[in-house]
C-alpha cells in the first residue's frame, strides 16, 4: 500500500483508540542504580485527537514516546506492558517491521530536532533520505513530496537547496515537523516541539501544525512542561509526575476543575496574564529522585493535603499507591483524597 | 529617586571576515531608570539584546556609547580598580543556567564566602556566619549542610538560590536577574518569583528582571520595558502596558504567550526576526511585521515618545513626536 | 510549607548523595583513571619504573661506568642480567640507574613546560587584548623553532650540558604547544557563567586564572604534562644518542651511544642496544597508554568500554554526570 495518499484515509475518525499503552514499565540501568522511569503507565490516543502530556523533569514524559516509538536503548528497556498500534502489540516485533511502522504509522519530533539536522547535507537531501529510509519512493517523486510538505508549513520550496545553518531557529523545526510528516503517519508524536523558540514563532508553527491536522486528519502526542501550551491547543491531557499518571481530563475542563493537587501546583505555577494579580504558591520541594522514590503516593512529600493529623488518610498516602479512577466522564484522576471524597 | 540612570547605552559587536567592517547593532540607544524597591522587567525574545543590555550594567562588557550613572558616576567610564570594584559591591548579576552559574569544583561555602572576602563586607571571623545567615535567608536550610555540598548535589532551584545568596552578600543596591527562572522546572519558578518579591520588599533593592515571558514579568514587575532588535520599543507601569499595549510589537507579544483563558488564539505569521541586526537601516526596525505601518515608517527611526502618563513607546502611528 | 514563606527543607529536595569516595574531586578522577583499562595500564608500567628508578641504587653495582674488562662483552648471564658493554661495565646497572635520570629529567621538564604553559596560555585566554596578543606572539616565535637543531646547537655551545641545562631547554623547546592548546580550552571556558559571576564579583585575574580556571581544567593540564614528558624523554635520549649529552652520565641514551659507537651490533651482540631501548620504550609506552585514558576519561566520546563500564562510571562519578543527565532529559 503506498503511503503517499493525500487524501484522509477513511479510518479516521475521531474515537478509535489508535495508539494504546497498557501498563507500561520502563526502566533504566540495572541492580541497585536501577531507576523505573515510567512505572505502569496507561494511556490511550485516538484517532484525530490531541493528546497532551504534561510533567517536569524525570517525570517520565520523555520515555514514554520513545516507548511508543519502540526506539528504547540501552540502559532503558521495556520491562512489562504492552504498546499497540490499532490493537497490534508493538513489542517483540522484528526490526525490519518496526522499520516500516515507524515514519508511516507513526513518526516523532524530538527535542531540539532542529539540531539534530546534519549541517552539511542539503535540506532537501535529507528529506528524501528520511522518506527512502522507510518506503519504497525514487528521488524525484520524493523531491516533489518535500516540497510540497515545505510549502504546507510555510517555507518557500526553493529552501530545499539550502542548508541548515541558512534557515532560523523557527524554520528548522517547521522543516523536522514537514519530514516527519512526510510519509502521512496517522500519529505524530511532538516532544518539546517548541521549548528553544520564541513565543511569536512558537505559536506560528503550533497554528500550523493545528492546521495540518485538519487537513489531513492525523492524531498529534504533544509532549511538554508547559501545561499552559496544551490548554489552548489539545483536546485532552494527561498529566505525568515521577514515571505515574496523576489525572486526565478533557483540556476545559481541567483548567478549571483539576482534582489531583499536583495539576493543581501546576496550574498555579503559571501567572495570568489577565485578571488580579495575587500571589502564588507554586508547589514546594522539586520532583523525587526516581532511584529512590517516595512511598505510597509519590507526591505525598510535596502534597498539602498530606498530614499525620488525617491519620487513616496519612497511611495510605504514605504506603499504597493510588490508582486512576474516573471522577467524571472523560476525567481519571490517581489520589486517595480524591477517592476518600468519592467514598 | 534613581538607583542606576542608562543613557543611551549602545553595543555593537564587530561580525564578518577579516576587514570586520559590519555591526551588530546588539543594544541600541537603551535608557531607563531603577529605581531602589522596585522591580523592572526587561522583555524580548531572543537576540532583542536584553541579555546585552544585563552585561553591560554588570560590567561583563564595555558599551560603545551611552552612559551608566551610578550615584552620578558614569560607571563605564571607570578604569580604576577601586572603582570598579565599589561598583561590583553594588551591582550583582543572577545568570540563567543554574548549572552553568557556579563551579563545579567549588563548594557552596566557596561561592558564597568569597564575595564577602573581596569586599571585606564583614571581619574574617565572622564570614562563615554571615554565609550562613546569607543561605537562609534564601531559604536553604540546615545551612551548614548545604554550604558543605557541590553544585551538582543541588537541584536547579537550590542551585539559583545560591547564586541568588551570592549576589546578595555584598548587600547590593542593585540586582540584574537575567532570565533566572527559564530553566527552571516549572513548579519551582514560582519561589524563585517570591523570594526576589521578598528581597525587594525586606532590602529595597532595585532588581532588573531579563525576560521573554510575559506573564512572569507580570508577576513581579513594576515596571516594563520591551526590546526589539535592540531597541526599547515601549515602556511604562506593567498593568498599563499589559492592559492597553501601544506599540504594535507589544501587543504581538500579547497575542502570542500562551494563555489558559482563550482557546487557541491566532496571529498572522510575517516574516522578520525580534534578534538585532547587522547594520540596519534607517526607520522603524519593526516595520517589516508591522500591521500599521505608514510610509515614514520605513524612512526614519521613530523616537521613544511618551504618548500616556507614564507609558512612552517607539512607534510613528500610536506615539508620534509632534 | 508554602512557597509564599520560601524555604526548603534540603532532605525534601536534595537528591541524595552518592559519593562514594568522599567529597574532594581529586580522588574521584583518580578513581576513574584507575578504572579505564587505558590509563590503569599506563598507570602501572610508569609505577613499575618509578619503582625501579627509586630502588636502583640497591640493586645496581656501585660504579656501573668501570672498565673490567675481564667481562667486556659478554651476554646476559645470571652475573649480568642484561650482559657488559665493551667495556665491562654491567648493563643492567646503567639500565636502572638510568630510569632515574630519565625519569626525573621528563618530570621536571615537564612540570615546568606545563606550568609555563598554564599560566601564560590561560592569563592570556582570560585577559584578551594586549596581553594576548603578547602571548601569542611569544608562543608563535617558540613554535618556530624547530626544536632538534635548537637542541643541537645549544648543546654544542652550552660548555654545561648538566640536566638543569637539559631541562630549562627542554622545557623552552616545548612549552609553547600547550600553551596554544590550553588557551584554546581557556577560551572556551573564560565564558562560563561561573568565570563571569567571579568577575562580577570582583575577583582579581590572578585569583579567577588559578583559583576557578585552572581547577576546571586539570585533566587538559595533566595530559599536557604527560605528553611533555615523554616528548622530553624521547628528545633526551636522542640527544645523548647523537653524543651531545653528558656522556660522564648514566643513561640510557648515553648506553646506547656507546652501544652504537663500539659497532656492538656488527658484533653481534644484541643486548647493550634492546635493553636500554626496551626500558626506554616501555617507559613512553606507559605514558602514552597513560594520555590516552586521561583523554577518553576527560572526553566521554571517545570511550570504547562497553556499555557495563559506563554504569559503572556513572556509579563512581556520582551524583554529577547523572544529575546533569537526569536534568537534560524531560
Amino acid at each position: 500500500m503506498t503511503a503517499l495518499v493525500e487524501e484522509p484515509v477513511a479510518v479516521r475518525t475521531t474515537g478509535a483508540a489508535l495508539l494504546e499503552l497498557r501498563e507500561l514499565v520502563v526502566e533504566y540501568g540495572s541492580g541497585p542504580r536501577r531507576v523505573r522511569a515510567v512505572d505502569g503507565v496507561d494511556l490511550e490516543i485516538r484517532a484525530g485527537e490531541i493528546l497532551g502530556l504534561a510533567g517536569e523533569s524525570g517525570c517520565g514524559k520523555t520515555t514514554v514516546a520513545n516507548a511508543a516509538m519502540q526506539i528504547l536503548r540501552p540502559p532503558a528497556r521495556l520491562v512489562s506492558g504492552s504498546v499497540r498500534f490499532r490493537g497490534d502489540d508493538l513489542v517483540g516485533k522484528s526490526a525490519e517491521e518496526l522499520r516500516r511502522f515507524r515514519w508511516r504509522n507513526v513518526s516523532m519530533v524530538f527535542q531540539s530536532a532542529m539540531n539534530a539536522l546534519n549541517p552539511v547535507m542539503r535540506v532537501g537531501d535529507q528529506f528524501v533520505d528520511a522518506m527512502r529510509a522507510h518506503e519504497r519512493i525514487d528521488r524525484r517523486r520524493a523531491l516533489r513530496r518535500a516540497g510540497e510538505l515545505l510549502e504546507l508549513v510555510g517555507i518557500d520550496r526553493r529552501r530545499l537547496r539550502a542548508y541548515p545553518h541558512e534557515l532560523s531557529g523557527g524554520m528548522r523545526q517547521r522543516v523536522i515537523i514537514a519530514m516527519a510528516l512526510s510519509l502521512n503517519p496517522e500519529l505524530l508524536i511532538l516532544d518539546e516541539p517548541t521549548t528553544a523558540l520564541d513565543v511569536v514563532v512558537q505559536r506560528e508553527i503550533l497554528q500550523q501544525v493545528e492546521a495540518l491536522k485538519r487537513d489531513f486528519g492525523f492524531a498529534v502526542l504533544f509532549i511538554t512542561h508547559d501545561l499552559s501550551l496544551l490548554l489552548e491547543f489539545t483536546d485532552r491531557i494527561a498529566i505525568m509526575y515521577a514515571g505515574e499518571i496523576v489525572e486526565e481530563a478533557p483540556a476545559e475542563r481541567l483548567a478549571a476543575t483539576a482534582q489531583h493537587p499536583y495539576t493543581q501546583g501546576l496550574l498555579q505555577s503559571f501567572p495570568p496574564l489577565h485578571g488580579p494579580r495575587s500571589r502564588m504558591t507554586g508547589i514546594p520541594g522539586s520532583p523525587p529522585d526516581l532511584r529512590d522514590p517516595p512511598s505510597g503516593c509519590r507526591f505525598h512529600p510535596r502534597c498539602p493535603h498530606c498530614v499525620p493529623e488525617r491519620a487513616g488518610l496519612y497511611l495510605r498516602q504514605t504506603a499504597e499507591r493510588p490508582v486512576l479512577r474516573e471522577v467524571a466522564p472523560g476525567h481519571r484522576v490517581a489520589c486517595h483524597l480524591v477517592e476518600e471524597g468519592l467514598a | 529617586m534613581s538607583a542606576l540612570e542608562v543613557r543611551d547605552l549602545s553595543k555593537r559587536f564587530p561580525v564578518g571576515g577579516a576587514l570586520r567592517r559590519s555591526h551588530v547593532h546588539a543594544v541600541e540607544d537603551v535608557s531607563f531608570e531603577l529605581r531602589p524597591g522596585t522591580i523592572t522587567a526587561l522583555v524580548g525574545e531572543s537576540g532583542s539584546g536584553k541579555s546585552t543590555v544585563a552585561r553591560l550594567l554588570a560590567r561583563l562588557y564595555d558599551p560603545t556609547s551611552g552612559a551608566v550613572l551610578f550615584g552620578g558616576d558614569d560607571v563605564a567610564r571607570a578604569r580604576r580598580r577601586r572603582d570598579v570594584l565599589r561598583y561590583r559591591s553594588q551591582v550583582q548579576i543572577i545568570f540563567q543556567d543554574p548549572f552553568g552559574s557556579l563551579n563545579p569544583v567549588k563548594t557552596i561555602r566557596h561561592h558564597v564566602e568569597r564575595p564577602l572576602r573581596i569586599h571585606r563586607i564583614v571581619p574574617r571571623e565572622q564570614v562563615e556566619e554571615r554565609a550562613h545567615e546569607l543561605l537562609r535567608a534564601v531559604g536553604l536550610v540546615p545551612p551548614e549542610e548545604v554550604a558543605a555540598k557541590y553544585p551538582h548535589e543541588l537541584s536547579g532551584g537550590q542551585r539559583q538560590r545560591v547564586a541568588i545568596a551570592r549576589a546578595l552578600a555584598v548587600e547590593p543596591k542593585i540586582v540584574l536577574a537575567d532570565e533566572p527562572i527559564s530553566m527552571l522546572d516549572v513548579s519551582i519558578r514560582i519561589g524563585i518569583l517570591n523570594l526576589m518579591l521578598k528581597l525587594k520588599a525586606e532590602r529595597g533593592i532595585a532588581f532588573l528582571y531579563v525576560t521573554h515571558d510575559l506573564a512572569s514579568a507580570r508577576y513581579v514587575a513594576d515596571e516594563i520595558l520591551v526590546m526589539y532588535a535592540g531597541q526599547i520599543v515601549e515602556r511604562g507601569p506593567v498593568e498599563q502596558v499589559l492592559a492597553e499595549p501601544l506599540h504594535p510589537y507589544t501587543r504581538l507579544l500579547l497575542a502570542a504567550v500562551p494563555d489558559p483563558a482563550r482557546k487557541a488564539g491566532r496571529i498572522e505569521p510575517r516574516k522578520g526576526l525580534a534578534s538585532a541586526a547587522v547594520d540596519p537601516p534607517e526607520g522603524c526596525r519593526f516595520v517589516g511585521r508591522c500591521p500599521i505601518a505608514i510610509d515614514v515608517c520605513s524612512r526614519v527611526t521613530p523616537p521613544l515618545v511618551e504618548a500616556k502618563p507614564g507609558q512612552a513607546a517607539r512607534c510613528h502611528v500610536t506615539a508620534p513626536s509632534t | 510549607m508554602s512557597q509564599l514563606d520560601p524555604t526548603i527543607e534540603l532532605s525534601l529536595a536534595a537528591p541524595p548523595r552518592r559519593a562514594l569516595r568522599g567529597r574532594l574531586r581529586v580522588p574521584g578522577w583518580v578513581a576513574l583513571l584507575v578504572r579505564n583499562r587505558k590509563s590503569r595500564t599506563g598507570l602501572l608500567m610508569v609505577a613499575f619504573m618509578v619503582v625501579v628508578a627509586l630502588i636502583a641504587p640497591l640493586i645496581s653495582v656501585a660504579h656501573p661506568n668501570d672498565f673490567n674488562l675481564l667481562a667486556a662483552r659478554q651476554a646476559p648471564s645470571w652475573h649480568h642480567l642484561f650482559g657488559t658493554t665493551d667495556q665491562g661495565s654491567d648493563i643492567f646497572s646503567q639500565v636502572v640507574l638510568g630510569a632515574r635520570r630519565s625519569l626525573l629529567l621528563g618530570a621536571a621538564a615537564g612540570a615546568l613546560a606545563t606550568g609555563l604553559a598554564a599560566v601564560l596560555g590561560i592569563t592570556a585566554a582570560y585577559s584578551g587584548g594586549l596581553v594576548d596578543e603578547g602571548v601569542n606572539f611569544l608562543t608563535n616565535v617558540f613554535l618556530t623553532i624547530p626544536p632538534i637543531p635548537l637542541l643541537v646547537v645549544v648543546s654544542g655551545y652550552l660548555k654545561d650540558r648538566g640536566m638543569g641545562t637539559m631541562i630549562l631547554v627542554l622545557a623552552l623547546v616545548l612549552w609553547a604547544f600547550e600553551a596554544r592548546i590550553l588557551r584554546g580550552q581557556a577560551l572556551s571556558l573564560k565564558n562560563r557563567d561561573f568565570i563571569q559571576a567571579a568577575k562580577a564579583s570582583g575577583e582579581s585575574t590572578p585569583r579567577i586564572v588559578f583559583g576557578e580556571l585552572m581547577p576546571n581544567m586539570i585533566s587538559r593540564i595533566a595530559a599536557a604534562f604527560v605528553l611533555v614528558f615523554y616528548i622530553a624523554l624521547l628528545t633526551d635520549a636522542g640527544l645523548e644518542f647523537l653524543g651531545l649529552g653528558d656522556m660522564t652520565k648514566t643513561s640510557w641514551g648515553v648506553t646506547l651511544y656507546w652501544a652504537q659507537t663500539n659497532s656492538t651490533v656488527l658484533q653481534g651482540e644484541w643486548w647493550p642496544f634492546v635493553f636500554p631501548g626496551l626500558a626506554l620504550a616501555f617507559t613512553v609506552l606507559g605514558l602514552v597508554l597513560l594520555l590516552a585514558g586521561i583523554d577518553e576519561v576527560s572526553n566521554p566520546r571517545l570511550r570504547t568500554d562497553r556499555a557495563p563500564r559506563r554504569r559503572l562510571f556513572a556509579t563512581l562519578v556520582g551524583g554529577r554526570f547523572a544529575a546533569a543527565r537526569a536534568e537534560a532529559s524531560a
